[in-house]
C-alpha cells in the first residue's frame, strides 16, 4: 500500500493503493468515474480506454506503480459540456445502441485523430479493430470517425 | 397475487399530484381502478407539464426507451422534451416485466397509444370545460391544449387537476397515420447523451453505501467438487473480507473489485480431473448427427395434394450449427443487499419478474420483500432471461450480511454462459420427372433448455416442439409435400436463448439447403426463391401466419438494390437469403464477398431490404439490421464454444473471436414502407438470414458448400 498521486480529468489526486492495482478499478471503485468501462480486464477489448497527452491506453493494463505523476483523461473529463468532436458526431451518427462499448470506443477514437487528423478506412480498421462492440456499432464508429475528423479539421483551419 | 389499489396509488403519487393513465396488453385504466387491472406501464404528467413515462421493458441496445416514449408521445402530442422516462420495478401491479422475443414495440403500440390518447382526451375535455366551449373546438398540441377560433392555451400541466377528476374514456380516438408527426421520424436515441459523456449508469456501475465486493469461483463442470484451495493466502491478500462457500461455488469478499480478483487468484482451487464421461461437444455432434435421422416430432406436415408429381430424384444434405456464447460486452453482475426478511437487488436484467420470483425462493421469503432494481444493460441478446448472477449476489450477501456487488470476469462470462445450443439439421428435397420440386423435409436435432434457470414448461405439445424449431417448421416455400421434425437430445451444459432464441440454426440450414435445390436445378438462387413463394399469398404453419407476398417483395428489393444477376470478378460471390420471422419480420439480404487466397472470406457489402410493419424510429431499424449482421457475421467467422471434460475451452475475446471494426461490410438497408397496422420487432429478426446469404455467397465465389459454422479458412484455400 503506498500514496499514489496522479491527475484525473484535470484534477490533482491522491490516493491510497496496492502497487499492483489497475488505474481501471481505481478510476471506477476509488474515485467513482464509471464512464470507464470494464469488459475483460486483460487488454483485449478497449471497453476502459482512456487518454493521455492525447494517447489512448488502456486502464486496465496500468498498474498503480506505473502511473505516479501521470495525468489522464477519462470520458467524463472529454468535454464539460458533451461539445467534443467525437461526442457530437457520436451523437449525430447515431453510433450508439447499449451505448456500453461506446466510452472506449471514443477515447480510441480520439487516440487515432490525434495522431492521424486525416484517417483512412485501412487506418480506421487497423486501430478500431482491437477494440469490441458485442452490439455491432462499428459503420457508425467509422462515419462517425469521418465527421468528427472533418470538423476537427475545420475547426483547425478557420481559427488563426 | 391480489392487486393492492392502495400500493398502486401510493407508488404512482410519490411524485406528486398528476394525471395518471395506466395501462397493459388489455386496456387502458385510471390510477384507482388498478385493483382490476395489472399495468405494465403508466403515464403521468405532472403541474409543471413534465410526462413521466414508467416502462416494464429493459434497455439494452434496441432503443425501446425512445420508441416507447415517441408511440406515447405521438398520441399525446406530448411536448418531446418534457417526456421523462422510468424503469419500472417488479411488484403486486407490475407482475408481466420482461424482455424478449421481440415483442415491446408491438406490445407498446397497442397499450402506449391508447393510453396517451385517454390522456390526451382528458386533457382537452378539461379545457373546453374551463373556456366552455366544445371539445371539438380544442386541439392538442405540443404539451397544451388550445382552442383553435380564439387562439387561448392551456400548457398540460395547467389541466391535469381538472383533467383527473374526469373518468378514463375506454376507446379514445386515435390519431390516422397520415397525420403522425413523431412516429416514422427519425429521432435520436434518448440516452445517446448519457452514453457519450459516460454518465448512462448500467448495472456495473451501482454502488450503495456499504457495498463490499464478490468474485466467484464456479465449478467448472456439473457436480465438480473442490480438492484444495489455498484459502489463507486468498484472506491475506490485502482487502479480502471473507472467503465463504455458497451452493454456488466460492465467494471471495473484499473490499474492491481488484482484491476479489487477487483474493481469487491466490485461492488457487483445484477442482481435480473431470470425469471420464463429463460432457464433450464433439461426442454430443456425433448424437446429434444420429438424432438428425431419426424420425422425431413431426412439427409440420404438408400432404402432397392428389396428382402431385412422383419423385424422380431427391437430394440430401446435414448442416451442423455449434455452440455460441453471448459475450456481451458487460459481464454479468449484480448488487444485492440482503437483509433480515428482505432483499434488494440492482441488475441488468431482462426478466425482473423471474428474478424476485427466484431471488424470493431461494432467501424463502415473499415476493413483495424482494426489491428489484432494473438497470440499463450493456447487451443483453437473451443471456439476461437467465437470473442465476442475481442469485449468486444475493446468497453471497446474505451470507457476509452486508450488500455485495458481485462481478463475473470475462472468463466466467465466457465459461459460465447460458450457450445458444448445438444442433444438426438433416434436408432432403425430391424433385419430379421435370425437376420441379415437390418434397422437402427437415429434421432438426437439438435442445431444450432443459437444465437451464428459466421456466420449464410441463406440457410438451406441438406448440412447445414448434417454438424449438422457428425457422424449419415455418419453411415459407410452395413445395407439396412438407415434413419437418424435431429431436431432442439431452445436453447438460446450460443453455438459453440467444439472439434470435432458436431461428439461427434453423435458417441457415433451410437457405442454404434451398440454395443446394437452385444449384441442383440450374436455377437463379433468388429466381427460384421467388418462384417458390408463389401460389397462396397467406400460408399457414402453426400459430404462424406467413404472408408471402411481404417476403417476395424483399427479395424484389434486393435483387434490384444490389444489382444482382451483374458479373462479378474471379474470387467474389454474391449470395441471397431471406426469412419471415415468426411471421412478423421480413427480411431479405444480398451478400457480397471475396475469398483470398489463403481461404479468408471478406464480406464487402450487404444489402438489406426490411418490412417490419409499421416504422416507428427508422434509425432504430437501420441499428438493428446493421448489428443484426454483424452479430451473423460473428458466428460465422468465428465464436464457436467448443466442450471438454466438461467445461467450455474458450475464456477470452482472444479465443471466442466475435466481429471486428475490419469484419465489417458496407451495409446499405432499404426499408420497405408497409401496408402493416402494427410495427414488429427488430431486434432478433435480423439474425437469422445474414449467416445463409454469407455462405450461400461463398458458395458463389469458390464453389464450396459450407454446411458447417463456422467458416474455418482452411475449408476454402
Ligand atoms: S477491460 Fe481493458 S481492454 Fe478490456
Ligand atoms: S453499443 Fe453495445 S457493446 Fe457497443
Amino acid at each position: 500500500m503506498a500514496e499514489l498521486r496522479l491527475t484525473v480529468n484535470g484534477a490533482p489526486r491522491t490516493l491510497e493503493v496496492d502497487d499492483d492495482t489497475p488505474l481501471l478499478w481505481i478510476l471506477r471503485d476509488q474515485l467513482g468515474l464509471t464512464g470507464t468501462k470494464f469488459g475483460c480486464g486483460v487488454g483485449v477489448c478497449g471497453a476502459c480506454t482512456i487518454l493521455e497527452n492525447g494517447k489512448a491506453l488502456r486502464a486496465c493494463q496500468l498498474p498503480a506503480s506505473e502511473i505516479a505523476g501521470r495525468s489522464f483523461t477519462t470520458i467524463e473529463g472529454l468535454s464539460p459540456d458533451v461539445s467534443h468532436p467525437c461526442q457530437r458526431a457520436w451523437m449525430e451518427e447515431e453510433v450508439p445502441q447499449c451505448g456500453y462499448c461506446q466510452a472506449g470506443m471514443i477515447m480510441t477514437a480520439c487516440g487515432l485523430l490525434n495522431e492521424h487528423p486525416d484517417p483512412n478506412d485501412h487506418l480506421i480498421d487497423t486501430v478500431m479493430s482491437d477494440s469490441v462492440c458485442r452490439c455491432g456499432t462499428y459503420p457508425r464508429i467509422r462515419k462517425a470517425i469521418y465527421r468528427a475528423a472533418a470538423e476537427i479539421r475545420e475547426k483547425k483551419s478557420s481559427s488563426p | 397475487m391480489k392487486i393492492s389499489r392502495r400500493d398502486f396509488v401510493r407508488t404512482v403519487a410519490l411524485g406528486g399530484a398528476g394525471l395518471v393513465v395506466g395501462f397493459n396488453g388489455r386496456g387502458i385504466f385510471a390510477a384507482d381502478a388498478a385493483k382490476q387491472f395489472a399495468p405494465n406501464g403508466w403515464v403521468k404528467i405532472d403541474i409543471d407539464g413534465a410526462v413521466t413515462l414508467t416502462i416494464g421493458k429493459s434497455e439494452m441496445g434496441q432503443g425501446v426507451r425512445t420508441s416507447l416514449a415517441m408511440i406515447l408521445a405521438e398520441e399525446l402530442e406530448a411536448n418531446w422534451s418534457r417526456i421523462k422516462l422510468v424503469q419500472a420495478s417488479p411488484s403486486p401491479v407490475f407482475d408481466d416485466l420482461g424482455t424478449g422475443g421481440s415483442d415491446s414495440v408491438r406490445d407498446g403500440w397497442r397499450s402506449l397509444r391508447k393510453a396517451g390518447a385517454a390522456a390526451r382526451e382528458m386533457l382537452a375535455a378539461a379545457a373546453a370545460a374551463r373556456w366552455k366551449v366544445d371539445r371539438g373546438s380544442c386541439a392538442a398540441s405540443n404539451g397544451a391544449i388550445v382552442h383553435t377560433a380564439s387562439g387561448r392555451r392551456f400548457e398540460y400541466g395547467a389541466l391535469v387537476a381538472d383533467a383527473a377528476k374526469l373518468s378514463v374514456p375506454n376507446n379514445p380516438p386515435l390519431k390516422n397515420a397520415r397525420d403522425y408527426k413523431i412516429v416514422g421520424r427519425r429521432t435520436p436515441r434518448i440516452d445517446g447523451r448519457d452514453i457519450v459523456s459516460g454518465k448512462a449508469h448500467y448495472g456495473i456501475d451501482t454502488k450503495i453505501p456499504g457495498m463490499l465486493y464478490a468474485s466467484l469461483e464456479r465449478p467448472p463442470w456439473i457436480g465438480a467438487k473442490q480438492k484444495r484451495m489455498e484459502e489463507e493466502k486468498a484472506k491475506n491478500v490485502r482487502g479480502v473480507r471473507n472467503v465463504m462457500k455458497t451452493s454456488r461455488g466460492i465467494a471471495v469478499v473484499a473490499d474492491n473489485t481488484w482484491a476479489t480478483i487477487k483474493g481469487r487468484t491466490a485461492l488457487a482451487v483445484d477442482w481435480g480431473e473431470p470425469p471420464p464421461d463429463a460432457f464433450d461437444s464433439e461426442a454430443h455432434f456425433k448424437r446429434l448427427e444420429l438424432a438428425s435421422r431419426e424420425r422425431g416430432f413431426i412439427t409440420r406436415k404438408e400432404e402432397p395434394p392428389p396428382g402431385t408429381a412422383a419423385v424422380a430424384r431427391t437430394i440430401e444434405a446435414t448442416y451442423h450449427y455449434p455452440f455460441y456464447a453471448h459475450a456481451p460486452v458487460e459481464t454479468m453482475n449484480c448488487v444485492a443487499d440482503v437483509r433480515e426478511n428482505r432483499c434488494t437487488i440492482w441488475a441488468p436484467t431482462q426478466a425482473p419478474n423471474r428474478l424476485q420470483k427466484q431471488v424470493a425462493d431461494l432467501l424463502g421469503i415473499t415476493l413483495d420483500k424482494v426489491d428489484v432494481n432494473v438497470t440499463l444493460i450493456g447487451g443483453g441478446f437473451g443471456r439476461r432471461l437467465g437470473v442465476d448472477y442475481a442469485l449468486e449476489a444475493a446468497e453471497i450477501s446474505r451470507a457476509a450480511k452486508v450488500p455485495v456487488q458481485l462481478l463475473w470476469s470475462r472468463q466466467d462470462d465466457m465459461k459460465h454462459g447460458h450457450f445458444q445450443a448445438a444442433s444438426v439439421h438433416y434436408l432432403s428435397a425430391g424433385f419430379d420427372a421435370q425437376g420441379a420440386p415437390v418434397a422437402w423435409k427437415h429434421t432438426k436435432a437439438g435442445s431444450f433448455h432443459n437444465i437451464s434457470a428459466l421456466d420449464p414448461k410441463e406440457v410438451r405439445d406441438i406448440a412447445w416442439y414448434q417454438d424449438w424449431s422457428w425457422g424449419a417448421y415455418d419453411v415459407p416455400y410452395a413445395i407439396p409435400a412438407i415434413e419437418t421434425a424435431y429431436v431432442t437430445v439431452d445436453l447438460p451444459v446450460k443453455h438459453g436463448p440467444w439472439r434470435a432464441v432458436f431461428a439461427p440454426s434453423s435458417v441457415f440450414a433451410r437457405e442454404v439447403f434451398f440454395d443446394e435445390m437452385a444449384h441442383a436445378r440450374n436455377a437463379d438462387p433468388l429466381a427460384f426463391r421467388l418462384d417458390l413463394l408463389k401460389g397462396a399469398d397467406i400460408v399457414k404453419a402453426g400459430r404462424v401466419t406467413i404472408d408471402r407476398r411481404r417476403l417476395r417483395r424483399v427479395l424484389e428489393v434486393v435483387r434490384e438494390k444490389s444489382g444482382w444477376g451483374a458479373p462479378v470478378p474471379k474470387g467474389h460471390g454474391r449470395g441471397v437469403a431471406c426469412n419471415a420471422y415468426f411471421g412478423h419480420t421480413y427480411i431479405a439480404y444480398v451478400v457480397d464477398l471475396r475469398v483470398n487466397g489463403d481461404g479468408h472470406a471478406h464480406i464487402e457489402r450487404v444489402v438489406a431490404a426490411v418490412d417490419c410493419g409499421i416504422v416507428v424510429n427508422p434509425i432504430g431499424v437501420e441499428q438493428q439490421i446493421e448489428g443484426g449482421i454483424i452479430w451473423g457475421i460473428s458466428s460465422a467467422l468465428g465464436g464457436e464454444i467448443t466442450f471438454r471434460g466438461g467445461a467450455a475451452q474458450q475464456g477470452s475475446y482472444a479465443d471466442v473471436a466475435v466481429a471486428r471494426m475490419r469484419d465489417t461490410p458496407a451495409i446499405e438497408t432499404h426499408i420497405i414502407p408497409s401496408n402493416g397496422t402494427e410495427p414488429f420487432g427488430m431486434g432478433e429478426p435480423p439474425v437469422p438470414p445474414i449467416v445463409p446469404a454469407i455462405t450461400n455467397a461463398i458458395f458463389a465465389a469458390t464453389g464450396k458448400r459450407i454446411r458447417r459454422l463456422p467458416i474455418h479458412p482452411e475449408d476454402l484455400a
